[in-house]
Protein backbone atom coordinates (compact mmCIF):
# COMPACT_ATOMS: atom_id res chain seq x y z
CA UNK A 1 0.00 0.00 0.00
CA UNK A 2 1.22 3.48 -0.83
CA UNK A 3 2.21 5.54 2.19
CA UNK A 4 0.31 8.79 2.62
CA UNK A 5 3.03 11.27 3.37
CA UNK A 6 2.09 14.85 3.79
CA UNK A 7 5.13 15.87 1.75
CA UNK A 8 3.47 14.51 -1.40
CA UNK A 9 0.66 17.00 -0.97
CA UNK A 10 1.67 19.67 -3.40
CA UNK A 11 2.63 17.35 -6.20
CA UNK A 12 -0.89 17.13 -7.62
CA UNK A 13 -1.21 20.89 -7.96
CA UNK A 14 1.94 21.40 -9.96
CA UNK A 15 1.97 18.40 -12.25
CA UNK A 16 -0.65 17.19 -14.70
CA UNK A 17 -3.39 15.51 -12.68
CA UNK A 18 -2.87 11.80 -12.50
CA UNK A 19 -5.93 9.58 -12.88
CA UNK A 20 -6.45 7.38 -9.82
CA UNK A 21 -9.41 5.53 -11.22
CA UNK A 22 -10.34 5.15 -14.87
CA UNK A 23 -13.70 3.74 -15.87
CA UNK A 24 -13.81 2.38 -19.40
CA UNK A 25 -16.90 1.22 -21.32
CA UNK A 26 -18.64 0.17 -18.15
CA UNK A 27 -22.04 -1.49 -18.37
CA UNK A 28 -23.94 -2.69 -15.34
CA UNK A 29 -26.90 -5.03 -15.06
CA UNK A 30 -29.46 -5.79 -12.38
CA UNK A 31 -30.54 -9.16 -13.76
CA UNK A 32 -31.68 -8.34 -17.28
CA UNK A 33 -32.10 -4.60 -16.87
CA UNK A 34 -29.22 -2.38 -17.79
CA UNK A 35 -28.51 0.22 -15.12
CA UNK A 36 -25.29 1.77 -16.45
CA UNK A 37 -24.71 2.37 -20.13
CA UNK A 38 -21.21 2.62 -21.47
CA UNK A 39 -19.71 4.82 -18.78
CA UNK A 40 -16.30 6.37 -19.41
CA UNK A 41 -14.66 8.68 -16.93
CA UNK A 42 -11.44 9.29 -15.14
CA UNK A 43 -11.15 10.34 -11.51
CA UNK A 44 -8.08 12.43 -10.65
CA UNK A 45 -5.98 11.57 -7.61
CA UNK A 46 -6.44 13.51 -4.36
CA UNK A 47 -9.43 15.42 -5.39
CA UNK A 48 -13.17 15.26 -4.78
CA UNK A 49 -15.43 14.07 -7.56
CA UNK A 50 -19.22 14.32 -7.19
CA UNK A 51 -21.81 12.16 -8.94
CA UNK A 52 -25.13 13.99 -9.26
CA UNK A 53 -28.39 13.20 -10.95
CA UNK A 54 -32.03 12.36 -10.19
CA UNK A 55 -33.00 9.24 -8.22
CA UNK A 56 -32.45 6.04 -10.15
CA UNK A 57 -29.95 7.59 -12.57
CA UNK A 58 -27.24 5.08 -11.60
CA UNK A 59 -24.95 7.28 -9.54
CA UNK A 60 -25.00 4.98 -6.49
CA UNK A 61 -24.69 1.95 -8.75
CA UNK A 62 -21.56 3.40 -10.30
CA UNK A 63 -20.13 4.06 -6.85
CA UNK A 64 -20.89 0.49 -5.79
CA UNK A 65 -18.97 -0.85 -8.79
CA UNK A 66 -15.81 0.93 -7.67
CA UNK A 67 -15.32 -1.35 -4.64
CA UNK A 68 -17.35 -4.22 -6.09
CA UNK A 69 -19.67 -4.23 -3.10
CA UNK A 70 -22.47 -5.11 -5.51
CA UNK A 71 -21.09 -8.64 -5.55
CA UNK A 72 -22.79 -9.30 -2.22
CA UNK A 73 -25.95 -9.78 -4.23
CA UNK A 74 -26.60 -12.31 -6.94
CA UNK A 75 -27.76 -11.28 -10.40
CA UNK A 76 -25.81 -8.04 -10.39
CA UNK A 77 -22.98 -7.89 -12.90
CA UNK A 78 -20.56 -5.41 -14.41
CA UNK A 79 -18.89 -5.42 -17.83
CA UNK A 80 -16.02 -3.27 -18.98
CA UNK A 81 -13.00 -2.00 -17.10
CA UNK A 82 -12.36 -0.09 -13.93
CA UNK A 83 -8.68 0.68 -13.62
CA UNK A 84 -7.24 1.50 -10.21
CA UNK A 85 -3.70 2.79 -10.78
CA UNK A 86 -3.87 1.12 -14.17
CA UNK A 87 -4.97 -2.30 -12.89
CA UNK A 88 -8.40 -3.63 -13.77
CA UNK A 89 -10.28 -4.29 -10.54
CA UNK A 90 -13.15 -6.01 -12.35
CA UNK A 91 -10.71 -8.77 -13.18
CA UNK A 92 -11.58 -12.15 -11.68
CA UNK A 93 -8.16 -12.44 -10.10
CA UNK A 94 -8.70 -9.28 -8.05
CA UNK A 95 -8.83 -10.11 -4.33
CA UNK A 96 -12.00 -8.42 -3.13
CA UNK A 97 -11.02 -7.98 0.49
CA UNK A 98 -7.73 -6.36 -0.41
CA UNK A 99 -9.49 -4.14 -2.93
CA UNK A 100 -11.82 -2.92 -0.21
CA UNK A 101 -8.99 -2.05 2.12
CA UNK A 102 -7.71 0.26 -0.62
CA UNK A 103 -11.13 1.66 -1.45
CA UNK A 104 -13.12 2.55 1.66
CA UNK A 105 -16.82 3.35 1.68
CA UNK A 106 -19.19 5.37 3.87
CA UNK A 107 -22.91 4.82 3.51
CA UNK A 108 -26.02 6.96 3.53
CA UNK A 109 -27.22 5.69 6.89
CA UNK A 110 -24.57 5.69 9.62
CA UNK A 111 -23.57 2.07 10.21
CA UNK A 112 -21.57 1.79 13.43
CA UNK A 113 -20.80 -1.85 14.25
CA UNK A 114 -22.45 -3.23 17.39
CA UNK A 115 -19.31 -2.69 19.48
CA UNK A 116 -17.52 0.06 21.38
CA UNK A 117 -16.29 3.25 19.71
CA UNK A 118 -12.70 2.04 20.12
CA UNK A 119 -13.48 -1.39 18.69
CA UNK A 120 -15.35 0.11 15.75
CA UNK A 121 -12.05 1.53 14.59
CA UNK A 122 -9.70 -1.20 15.79
CA UNK A 123 -11.83 -3.84 14.03
CA UNK A 124 -10.81 -2.84 10.52
CA UNK A 125 -7.17 -2.22 11.44
CA UNK A 126 -6.84 -5.60 13.12
CA UNK A 127 -7.97 -7.41 9.97
CA UNK A 128 -4.76 -6.73 8.12
CA UNK A 129 -2.23 -5.51 10.68
CA UNK A 130 -0.77 -6.97 13.82
CA UNK A 131 0.12 -4.02 16.03
CA UNK A 132 0.66 -3.52 19.74
CA UNK A 133 -1.94 -2.11 22.09
CA UNK A 134 -0.09 1.20 22.30
CA UNK A 135 0.17 1.50 18.53
CA UNK A 136 -3.52 0.66 18.23
CA UNK A 137 -4.38 3.32 20.80
CA UNK A 138 -2.56 5.95 18.82
CA UNK A 139 -4.05 4.67 15.59
CA UNK A 140 -7.57 4.99 17.02
CA UNK A 141 -6.79 8.43 18.36
CA UNK A 142 -5.41 9.73 15.09
CA UNK A 143 -8.34 8.31 13.10
CA UNK A 144 -10.82 9.94 15.46
CA UNK A 145 -8.91 13.24 15.27
CA UNK A 146 -8.87 12.98 11.51
CA UNK A 147 -12.67 12.63 11.55
CA UNK A 148 -13.00 15.57 13.99
CA UNK A 149 -14.60 13.31 16.57
CA UNK A 150 -11.82 12.86 19.12
CA UNK A 151 -12.80 15.71 21.43
CA UNK A 152 -16.36 14.48 21.67
CA UNK A 153 -15.59 10.83 22.42
CA UNK A 154 -12.14 10.69 24.04
CA UNK A 155 -13.65 10.11 27.50
CA UNK A 156 -16.01 7.34 26.41
CA UNK A 157 -14.10 5.18 23.98
CA UNK A 158 -15.65 2.10 25.56
CA UNK A 159 -19.22 3.30 25.06
CA UNK A 160 -21.22 1.63 22.31
CA UNK A 161 -20.80 3.18 18.88
CA UNK A 162 -24.55 3.05 18.55
CA UNK A 163 -25.01 5.39 21.51
CA UNK A 164 -23.64 8.35 19.54
CA UNK A 165 -25.80 10.86 17.67
CA UNK A 166 -26.40 10.41 13.94
CA UNK A 167 -23.78 12.97 12.94
CA UNK A 168 -21.23 11.52 15.34
CA UNK A 169 -21.96 8.01 14.10
CA UNK A 170 -21.29 9.13 10.54
CA UNK A 171 -17.98 10.70 11.56
CA UNK A 172 -17.17 7.46 13.41
CA UNK A 173 -17.76 5.61 10.14
CA UNK A 174 -15.43 8.01 8.36
CA UNK A 175 -12.82 7.53 11.10
CA UNK A 176 -13.17 3.77 10.76
CA UNK A 177 -12.64 4.02 7.01
CA UNK A 178 -9.64 6.33 7.33
CA UNK A 179 -8.04 4.11 9.99
CA UNK A 180 -7.34 1.29 7.53
CA UNK A 181 -5.40 3.77 5.35
CA UNK A 182 -7.29 3.48 2.10
CA UNK A 183 -6.33 5.32 -1.09
CA UNK A 184 -9.84 6.08 -2.22
CA UNK A 185 -12.91 6.92 -0.14
CA UNK A 186 -16.38 6.43 -1.57
CA UNK A 187 -19.18 8.42 0.06
CA UNK A 188 -22.75 7.40 -0.74
CA UNK A 189 -24.92 10.39 0.19
CA UNK A 190 -23.06 10.65 3.49
CA UNK A 191 -24.99 13.63 4.81
CA UNK A 192 -28.50 13.04 3.54
CA UNK A 193 -29.68 11.60 6.85
CA UNK A 194 -28.07 14.36 8.92
CA UNK A 195 -29.07 17.80 10.21
CA UNK A 196 -27.51 20.93 8.64
CA UNK A 197 -24.88 21.35 11.37
CA UNK A 198 -23.63 17.77 11.10
CA UNK A 199 -23.73 18.12 7.32
CA UNK A 200 -21.48 21.17 7.51
CA UNK A 201 -19.03 19.22 9.67
CA UNK A 202 -18.95 16.32 7.24
CA UNK A 203 -18.37 18.67 4.30
CA UNK A 204 -15.53 20.39 6.12
CA UNK A 205 -14.05 16.99 6.76
CA UNK A 206 -14.30 15.99 3.09
CA UNK A 207 -12.49 19.18 2.18
CA UNK A 208 -9.63 18.28 4.55
CA UNK A 209 -9.46 14.64 3.53
CA UNK A 210 -8.90 15.37 -0.15
CA UNK A 211 -5.34 16.34 0.66
CA UNK A 212 -4.58 12.67 1.23
CA UNK A 213 -7.32 10.69 -0.45
CA UNK A 214 -9.12 10.41 -3.74
CA UNK A 215 -12.74 11.02 -2.83
CA UNK A 216 -15.91 10.18 -4.72
CA UNK A 217 -19.19 11.46 -3.35
CA UNK A 218 -22.70 10.64 -4.51
CA UNK A 219 -25.20 13.30 -3.62
CA UNK A 220 -28.58 14.50 -4.76
CA UNK A 221 -27.96 17.80 -3.08
CA UNK A 222 -26.57 20.00 -5.87
CA UNK A 223 -25.40 22.75 -3.54
CA UNK A 224 -23.39 20.13 -1.68
CA UNK A 225 -21.78 18.97 -4.91
CA UNK A 226 -20.94 22.57 -5.78
CA UNK A 227 -19.47 23.18 -2.32
CA UNK A 228 -17.27 20.12 -1.90
CA UNK A 229 -16.22 18.81 -5.30
CA UNK A 230 -13.64 19.72 -7.90
CA UNK A 231 -15.17 17.60 -10.66
CA UNK A 232 -18.82 16.78 -11.15
CA UNK A 233 -20.38 14.01 -13.19
CA UNK A 234 -24.02 14.45 -14.12
CA UNK A 235 -25.81 11.19 -14.75
CA UNK A 236 -29.23 10.57 -16.16
CA UNK A 237 -31.03 7.26 -16.88
CA UNK A 238 -27.86 5.22 -16.56
CA UNK A 239 -25.81 7.43 -18.82
CA UNK A 240 -23.01 9.78 -18.02
CA UNK A 241 -24.31 12.98 -19.56
CA UNK A 242 -21.53 15.35 -18.69
CA UNK A 243 -18.32 15.26 -16.70
CA UNK A 244 -16.27 18.37 -16.11
CA UNK A 245 -14.83 20.76 -13.56
CA UNK A 246 -17.51 21.62 -11.01
CA UNK A 247 -17.57 25.36 -11.81
CA UNK A 248 -18.05 24.52 -15.44
CA UNK A 249 -20.97 22.16 -14.77
CA UNK A 250 -22.72 24.67 -12.57
CA UNK A 251 -22.07 27.81 -14.62
CA UNK A 252 -21.85 26.84 -18.26
CA UNK A 253 -22.78 23.21 -18.88
CA UNK A 254 -22.43 21.88 -22.40
CA UNK A 255 -25.54 19.74 -22.35
CA UNK A 256 -29.10 20.99 -22.17
CA UNK A 257 -30.10 18.10 -19.88
CA UNK A 258 -27.44 19.17 -17.36
CA UNK A 259 -28.60 22.74 -17.50
CA UNK A 260 -32.23 21.67 -16.99
CA UNK A 261 -31.30 19.56 -13.99
CA UNK A 262 -29.12 22.06 -12.19
CA UNK A 263 -31.61 24.86 -12.73
CA UNK A 264 -34.29 22.65 -11.22
CA UNK A 265 -36.40 22.10 -14.28
CA UNK A 266 -36.63 18.37 -13.49
CA UNK A 267 -35.34 15.83 -11.03
CA UNK B 1 -80.28 13.88 14.41
CA UNK B 2 -78.11 14.13 11.34
CA UNK B 3 -76.83 11.07 9.48
CA UNK B 4 -73.25 11.74 10.45
CA UNK B 5 -74.16 11.79 14.12
CA UNK B 6 -76.20 8.61 13.99
CA UNK B 7 -73.38 6.87 12.13
CA UNK B 8 -71.01 8.01 14.83
CA UNK B 9 -73.34 6.67 17.53
CA UNK B 10 -73.64 3.26 15.88
CA UNK B 11 -69.89 3.07 15.44
CA UNK B 12 -69.43 3.79 19.10
CA UNK B 13 -71.87 1.02 20.03
CA UNK B 14 -70.11 -1.49 17.77
CA UNK B 15 -66.81 -0.45 19.27
CA UNK B 16 -68.11 -1.05 22.79
CA UNK B 17 -69.41 -4.52 21.88
CA UNK B 18 -66.16 -5.56 20.18
CA UNK B 19 -64.11 -4.20 23.06
CA UNK B 20 -66.17 -6.19 25.55
CA UNK B 21 -65.75 -9.39 23.53
CA UNK B 22 -62.00 -8.90 23.35
CA UNK B 23 -61.72 -8.29 27.08
CA UNK B 24 -63.76 -11.40 27.82
CA UNK B 25 -61.62 -13.51 25.47
CA UNK B 26 -58.41 -12.22 27.02
CA UNK B 27 -59.87 -12.82 30.47
CA UNK B 28 -60.73 -16.44 29.66
CA UNK B 29 -57.24 -17.06 28.32
CA UNK B 30 -55.57 -15.55 31.35
CA UNK B 31 -57.96 -17.27 33.78
CA UNK B 32 -56.83 -20.73 32.66
CA UNK B 33 -53.23 -19.76 33.09
CA UNK B 34 -53.97 -18.36 36.54
CA UNK B 35 -55.92 -21.50 37.48
CA UNK B 36 -53.10 -23.79 36.38
CA UNK B 37 -50.46 -21.76 38.20
CA UNK B 38 -52.72 -21.47 41.26
CA UNK B 39 -53.41 -25.22 41.37
CA UNK B 40 -49.70 -26.00 40.94
CA UNK B 41 -48.70 -23.62 43.69
CA UNK B 42 -51.48 -24.84 46.00
CA UNK B 43 -50.82 -28.54 45.51
CA UNK B 44 -47.11 -28.44 44.79
CA UNK B 45 -45.76 -25.90 47.24
CA UNK B 46 -46.77 -27.97 50.29
CA UNK B 47 -44.56 -30.81 49.03
CA UNK B 48 -41.45 -28.70 48.51
CA UNK B 49 -38.79 -29.65 51.03
CA UNK B 50 -35.10 -30.34 51.13
CA UNK B 51 -35.86 -34.04 50.67
CA UNK B 52 -37.24 -33.38 47.18
CA UNK B 53 -33.79 -32.26 46.07
CA UNK B 54 -31.70 -34.74 48.08
CA UNK B 55 -33.54 -38.09 47.96
CA UNK B 56 -34.35 -40.57 45.22
CA UNK B 57 -37.80 -41.38 43.95
CA UNK B 58 -39.31 -43.66 46.58
CA UNK B 59 -41.04 -47.01 46.20
CA UNK B 60 -44.81 -46.82 46.60
CA UNK B 61 -45.90 -45.90 50.11
CA UNK B 62 -42.54 -44.47 51.15
CA UNK B 63 -41.32 -40.91 51.49
CA UNK B 64 -38.64 -39.72 49.09
CA UNK B 65 -37.60 -37.04 46.65
CA UNK B 66 -36.99 -36.35 42.99
CA UNK B 67 -33.20 -36.07 42.92
CA UNK B 68 -32.62 -38.72 40.23
CA UNK B 69 -35.40 -37.29 38.06
CA UNK B 70 -34.10 -33.72 38.40
CA UNK B 71 -30.57 -34.90 37.65
CA UNK B 72 -31.75 -36.87 34.62
CA UNK B 73 -33.71 -33.94 33.27
CA UNK B 74 -30.76 -31.60 33.65
CA UNK B 75 -28.28 -34.03 32.07
CA UNK B 76 -30.46 -34.88 29.08
CA UNK B 77 -31.47 -31.26 28.54
CA UNK B 78 -27.84 -30.14 28.59
CA UNK B 79 -26.76 -32.83 26.12
CA UNK B 80 -29.77 -32.07 23.93
CA UNK B 81 -28.90 -28.37 23.88
CA UNK B 82 -25.17 -28.94 23.40
CA UNK B 83 -25.84 -31.22 20.43
CA UNK B 84 -28.77 -29.34 18.92
CA UNK B 85 -27.65 -25.72 19.29
CA UNK B 86 -24.54 -25.73 17.06
CA UNK B 87 -26.43 -27.57 14.31
CA UNK B 88 -29.34 -25.15 14.60
CA UNK B 89 -27.20 -22.02 14.72
CA UNK B 90 -25.07 -23.13 11.78
CA UNK B 91 -28.10 -24.05 9.69
CA UNK B 92 -29.77 -20.74 10.54
CA UNK B 93 -26.55 -18.93 9.64
CA UNK B 94 -26.42 -20.66 6.29
CA UNK B 95 -30.01 -19.71 5.55
CA UNK B 96 -29.69 -16.06 6.54
CA UNK B 97 -26.16 -15.39 5.34
CA UNK B 98 -24.58 -17.67 2.76
CA UNK B 99 -27.71 -19.11 1.23
CA UNK B 100 -29.99 -16.11 1.50
CA UNK B 101 -30.83 -16.17 -2.18
CA UNK B 102 -30.64 -19.91 -2.79
CA UNK B 103 -33.48 -22.35 -3.45
CA UNK B 104 -32.09 -24.73 -0.86
CA UNK B 105 -32.88 -22.18 1.85
CA UNK B 106 -36.54 -22.07 0.87
CA UNK B 107 -36.70 -25.86 0.97
CA UNK B 108 -34.90 -26.11 4.30
CA UNK B 109 -37.12 -23.42 5.81
CA UNK B 110 -40.24 -25.30 4.69
CA UNK B 111 -39.03 -28.62 6.11
CA UNK B 112 -37.85 -26.92 9.28
CA UNK B 113 -41.29 -25.43 9.82
CA UNK B 114 -42.82 -28.89 9.51
CA UNK B 115 -40.30 -30.25 12.01
CA UNK B 116 -41.11 -27.33 14.31
CA UNK B 117 -44.75 -28.33 14.52
CA UNK B 118 -44.24 -32.10 14.38
CA UNK B 119 -45.71 -33.96 17.37
CA UNK B 120 -42.84 -34.80 19.68
CA UNK B 121 -44.02 -38.39 20.08
CA UNK B 122 -43.04 -38.96 16.44
CA UNK B 123 -39.54 -37.79 17.23
CA UNK B 124 -39.55 -40.25 20.13
CA UNK B 125 -40.59 -43.12 17.87
CA UNK B 126 -38.00 -42.12 15.29
CA UNK B 127 -35.18 -42.25 17.83
CA UNK B 128 -36.59 -45.49 19.21
CA UNK B 129 -36.17 -47.08 15.78
CA UNK B 130 -32.84 -45.38 15.20
CA UNK B 131 -31.11 -46.05 18.52
CA UNK B 132 -33.12 -47.97 21.09
CA UNK B 133 -33.91 -51.00 18.90
CA UNK B 134 -30.39 -51.46 17.51
CA UNK B 135 -28.90 -51.00 20.98
CA UNK B 136 -31.43 -53.36 22.48
CA UNK B 137 -32.26 -51.19 25.50
CA UNK B 138 -33.49 -47.76 26.54
CA UNK B 139 -30.81 -45.20 27.33
CA UNK B 140 -30.26 -41.64 28.46
CA UNK B 141 -28.24 -40.89 25.36
CA UNK B 142 -31.18 -41.84 23.14
CA UNK B 143 -33.34 -39.50 25.21
CA UNK B 144 -30.83 -36.69 24.75
CA UNK B 145 -30.73 -37.29 21.00
CA UNK B 146 -34.53 -37.12 20.82
CA UNK B 147 -34.46 -33.82 22.72
CA UNK B 148 -31.73 -32.42 20.47
CA UNK B 149 -33.91 -33.16 17.44
CA UNK B 150 -36.58 -31.00 19.06
CA UNK B 151 -34.03 -28.25 19.75
CA UNK B 152 -32.81 -27.93 16.17
CA UNK B 153 -35.90 -26.48 14.45
CA UNK B 154 -36.49 -23.94 17.24
CA UNK B 155 -32.90 -22.70 17.08
CA UNK B 156 -32.79 -22.73 13.26
CA UNK B 157 -35.91 -20.61 13.11
CA UNK B 158 -34.88 -18.00 15.67
CA UNK B 159 -31.29 -17.79 14.38
CA UNK B 160 -32.46 -17.20 10.83
CA UNK B 161 -35.10 -14.67 11.88
CA UNK B 162 -32.72 -12.75 14.11
CA UNK B 163 -29.96 -12.63 11.49
CA UNK B 164 -32.49 -11.46 8.92
CA UNK B 165 -33.29 -8.55 11.23
CA UNK B 166 -29.67 -7.37 11.07
CA UNK B 167 -29.73 -4.56 8.51
CA UNK B 168 -27.94 -5.30 5.26
CA UNK B 169 -26.26 -1.91 5.55
CA UNK B 170 -24.28 -3.31 8.49
CA UNK B 171 -23.04 -6.27 6.42
CA UNK B 172 -22.14 -3.94 3.58
CA UNK B 173 -20.23 -1.74 6.00
CA UNK B 174 -18.29 -4.72 7.31
CA UNK B 175 -17.56 -5.89 3.80
CA UNK B 176 -16.60 -2.40 2.66
CA UNK B 177 -13.87 -2.22 5.27
CA UNK B 178 -12.25 -5.33 3.84
CA UNK B 179 -13.53 -7.97 6.20
CA UNK B 180 -14.01 -11.44 4.70
CA UNK B 181 -17.51 -12.83 4.86
CA UNK B 182 -16.98 -15.10 7.84
CA UNK B 183 -15.54 -12.21 9.85
CA UNK B 184 -18.54 -10.06 8.98
CA UNK B 185 -20.84 -12.84 10.15
CA UNK B 186 -18.89 -13.58 13.32
CA UNK B 187 -18.03 -10.07 14.45
CA UNK B 188 -20.87 -8.00 13.06
CA UNK B 189 -23.97 -10.07 12.30
CA UNK B 190 -23.74 -12.45 15.29
CA UNK B 191 -22.99 -9.58 17.61
CA UNK B 192 -25.97 -7.61 16.39
CA UNK B 193 -28.25 -10.62 16.67
CA UNK B 194 -26.75 -12.15 19.83
CA UNK B 195 -29.57 -11.51 22.31
CA UNK B 196 -32.12 -12.84 19.83
CA UNK B 197 -30.15 -16.02 19.19
CA UNK B 198 -29.65 -16.59 22.93
CA UNK B 199 -33.38 -16.06 23.41
CA UNK B 200 -34.03 -18.82 20.88
CA UNK B 201 -31.76 -21.19 22.77
CA UNK B 202 -33.48 -20.39 26.07
CA UNK B 203 -36.87 -21.01 24.48
CA UNK B 204 -35.56 -24.34 23.18
CA UNK B 205 -34.47 -25.28 26.72
CA UNK B 206 -37.91 -24.31 27.97
CA UNK B 207 -39.52 -26.45 25.30
CA UNK B 208 -37.52 -29.63 25.88
CA UNK B 209 -37.45 -29.50 29.65
CA UNK B 210 -41.16 -30.28 29.67
CA UNK B 211 -41.22 -32.91 26.93
CA UNK B 212 -42.51 -36.33 28.01
CA UNK B 213 -43.44 -38.27 24.88
CA UNK B 214 -40.00 -38.46 23.24
CA UNK B 215 -38.44 -39.61 26.52
CA UNK B 216 -40.98 -42.40 27.06
CA UNK B 217 -39.63 -44.17 23.99
CA UNK B 218 -35.98 -43.44 24.59
CA UNK B 219 -34.72 -42.82 28.11
CA UNK B 220 -37.76 -44.45 29.69
CA UNK B 221 -37.42 -44.06 33.44
CA UNK B 222 -35.38 -45.24 36.35
CA UNK B 223 -36.45 -45.68 39.93
CA UNK B 224 -32.89 -45.38 41.17
CA UNK B 225 -29.89 -43.13 40.88
CA UNK B 226 -28.11 -43.62 37.58
CA UNK B 227 -25.55 -41.44 35.87
CA UNK B 228 -24.88 -44.02 33.18
CA UNK B 229 -25.76 -42.49 29.82
CA UNK B 230 -26.03 -45.94 28.32
CA UNK B 231 -28.82 -46.98 30.69
CA UNK B 232 -32.39 -45.83 31.26
CA UNK B 233 -32.53 -42.56 33.15
CA UNK B 234 -35.27 -40.87 35.12
CA UNK B 235 -36.55 -37.45 34.11
CA UNK B 236 -39.00 -35.05 35.69
CA UNK B 237 -41.70 -35.20 32.99
CA UNK B 238 -41.77 -38.99 32.80
CA UNK B 239 -41.69 -39.29 36.57
CA UNK B 240 -44.59 -36.88 36.82
CA UNK B 241 -46.46 -38.92 34.22
CA UNK B 242 -45.88 -42.15 36.13
CA UNK B 243 -46.50 -40.75 39.61
CA UNK B 244 -49.57 -38.73 38.71
CA UNK B 245 -51.29 -41.82 37.29
CA UNK B 246 -50.46 -43.91 40.37
CA UNK B 247 -52.89 -44.52 43.22
CA UNK B 248 -50.29 -43.71 45.90
CA UNK B 249 -50.64 -40.40 47.69
CA UNK B 250 -46.90 -39.81 48.22
CA UNK B 251 -46.26 -40.30 44.51
CA UNK B 252 -49.08 -37.95 43.57
CA UNK B 253 -47.68 -35.32 45.89
CA UNK B 254 -44.24 -35.67 44.31
CA UNK B 255 -45.81 -35.36 40.85
CA UNK B 256 -47.37 -32.03 41.84
CA UNK B 257 -44.07 -30.81 43.24
CA UNK B 258 -42.21 -31.91 40.14
CA UNK B 259 -44.74 -30.12 37.93
CA UNK B 260 -44.25 -26.97 39.99
CA UNK B 261 -40.45 -27.20 39.60
CA UNK B 262 -40.68 -27.58 35.81
CA UNK B 263 -43.21 -24.77 35.48
CA UNK B 264 -41.15 -22.36 37.56
CA UNK B 265 -38.01 -23.25 35.58
CA UNK B 266 -39.74 -22.64 32.27
CA UNK B 267 -41.28 -19.44 33.62
CA UNK B 268 -37.86 -18.24 34.76
CA UNK B 269 -36.29 -19.02 31.38
CA UNK B 270 -39.11 -17.21 29.57
CA UNK B 271 -38.64 -14.15 31.75
CA UNK B 272 -34.89 -14.14 31.05
CA UNK B 273 -35.59 -14.56 27.32
CA UNK B 274 -38.09 -11.73 27.44
CA UNK B 275 -35.77 -9.36 29.24
CA UNK B 276 -32.99 -10.11 26.74
CA UNK B 277 -35.22 -9.27 23.79
CA UNK B 278 -36.59 -6.25 25.61
CA UNK B 279 -33.12 -4.90 26.17
CA UNK B 280 -32.35 -5.21 22.48
CA UNK B 281 -35.45 -3.21 21.57
CA UNK B 282 -34.50 -0.46 23.99
CA UNK B 283 -31.27 0.22 22.20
Amino acid sequence: MKPMLSTDLNAADTTVEKAKIEVKNLNFYYGQSKALKDINLSLPERSVTAFIGPSGCGKSTLLRVLNRIYELYPKQSAEGQVLLDGKNILDRSQDLNLLRTKIGMVFQKPTPFPMSIYENIAFGVRLYEKISKAEMDSRVESALKRAALWNEVKDKLNASGQSLSGGQQQRLCIARTVAVKPEVILLDEPASALDPLSTAKIEELIDELQADYTIVIVTHNMQQAARVSRQTAFMYLGELVEFDRTEKIFTSPREKRTQDYITGRFG
Amino acid sequence: MSTAQSLHQSRKRKNAVMMALCVIAAGIGLAWLALILGALLYKGLSGVSLAVFTQMTPPPGDAGGLLNAIYGSIVMTIIGIVVGTPIGVLAGTYMAEYGRFSKLTTVVRFINDILLSAPSIIVGLFVYELMVRPMGHFSAIAGAVALSILVIPVVVRTTEDMLNLVPNALREAGTAIGAPRWVVIRSVAYRAALSGIVTGILLAIARISGETAPLLFTALNNQFWSSNLNAPMASLPVTIFQFALSPYEEWQQLAWTGALIITLTVLGLSIIARSLTGRREDR
